[in-house]
């Protein structure tokens, strides 16, 4: 008797290190079904539709809460309700280096229903990001595809807003740092010696 | 018999542990810490949209980093063990608003000291204060030129 509850209690040991020996990705949920996300081949992609509330990163870890969640000087993340865990928001779905905020900001502190792709496989640093491509307050039927950032870019560049190119190529914060410093940052002497030597 | 009683002890031990394990980690800190690493795009380091994350760093990726900060992707701080810090606030701005405070050190090694957060795997920080800007340190246009090619220096227009 003595020996079996020795051998169950060593097996019960085993099969919690086996589970503690799991990659996270391995535990994590999946939340795949029904999502109707574009898949972009990234690093970790998985696709993701799930529902939670829109916050305000700094009021929900620090307490610093701002009127309509900064109005869309801050980053905002999803409070994912199936499982509570606060899910960074990196990225729309526009394929032109856009941020999140601007498309989460409309429903700051809403509960909401997103589609999108998880991404990430870190070595160090164990968590997943995510694209949100669509986006529905909770109980409507209608989705919204992710695209606000440059509608509201042009609102508040409207000298810039009209010009030929993609709005990076416009944008009056990026240029002005560019002709400070160049392409890579160093100096007009790197940038200089980059064209020469790619000739 | 004994066999099918060692896997259930097995599958219960699993079990148990994964019980125990919460499905999401509280907040914790609001320590004031203090971090030396390079300021990132945290978009492109994550996703490999641009290929590795050596590639994604540096003067290589400078002028795409410019881009996503101006794009309102969260910028981070990466420390040299790997660990990335989401920047929450910077001396007092929030990281959105339209300054060029978060455009001028894009690509910096800095050591900034700050209130630290620790929330379902991931590091946050609100920068109070900038102890040092040692600028950009890492040259790595001379092995991967620019990350994307198209955000290289081109040629002024006659």
């Amino acid at each position: 008797m003595l020996k079996a509850t020795r051998s169950s209690v060593r097996a019960a040991l085993v099969g919690a290190a086996f589970a503690l020996a799991l990659p996270a990705s391995a535990l994590a949920q999946d939340f795949s079904e029904g999502s109707n996300a574009k898949e972009w081949g990234l690093a970790g992609e998985e696709k993701a539709m799930f529902s939670g509330k829109v916050v305000d990163f700094l009021c929900e870890l620090a307490g610093d809460c701002a009127d309509n969640c900064g109005g869309g000087n801050r980053n905002l993340g999803i409070l994912r309700a199936k499982d509570n865990k606060l899910i960074a928001v990196l990225k729309n779905r526009q394929p032109a280096f856009n941020g999140a905020a601007e498309d989460l900001l409309p429903y700051c502190n809403k509960d909401v229903d997103v589609d999108g792709v998880l991404i990430g496989d870190d070595e160090v640093v164990k968590a997943k990001f995510y694209m949100v491509q669509f986006i529905r307050e909770a109980g409507q039927s209608e989705w919204k595809k992710t695209t606000l950032w440059t509608k509201q870019w042009a609102k508040k560049n409207p000298e810039f807003a009209k010009g030929k190119g993609p709005w990076f190529r416009r944008d009056p914060r990026v240029a002005k740092q560019i002709a400070a410093t160049g392409n890579f940052g160093i100096g007009k002497e790197a940038d200089e010696k980059f064209i020469k030597d790619n000739e | 018999m004994r066999a099918s009683k060692i896997k259930t002890a097995v599958l219960a031990g699993a079990a148990a542990l994964l019980a125990l394990t919460p499905s999401s980690k509280a907040a914790t800190g609001g320590d004031i810490i203090e971090i030396k690493g390079e300021v990132i795009d945290t978009w492109c380091y994550f996703s490999g949209v641009m290929g590795g994350t050596d590639a994604v760093v540096g003067t290589a990726h400078h002028t795409c980093a410019l881009w996503c900060a101006a794009g309102g992707i969260p910028v981070g701080v990466r420390t040299e063990d790997g660990e990335v810090y989401m920047v929450l606030k910077y001396q007092g701005e929030e990281p959105l608003s339209q300054s060029d405070t978060i455009m001028e050190v894009q690509s910096d090694t800095i050591t900034a000291k700050g209130k630290h957060f620790l929330r379902d795997g991931l590091n946050y920080i609100i920068v109070e204060n900038v102890v040092a800007n040692e600028g950009i340190l890492n040259l790595n246009h001379e092995d991967f030129g620019a990350v994307p090619p198209f955000s290289a220096p081109k040629k002024p227009k006659k």
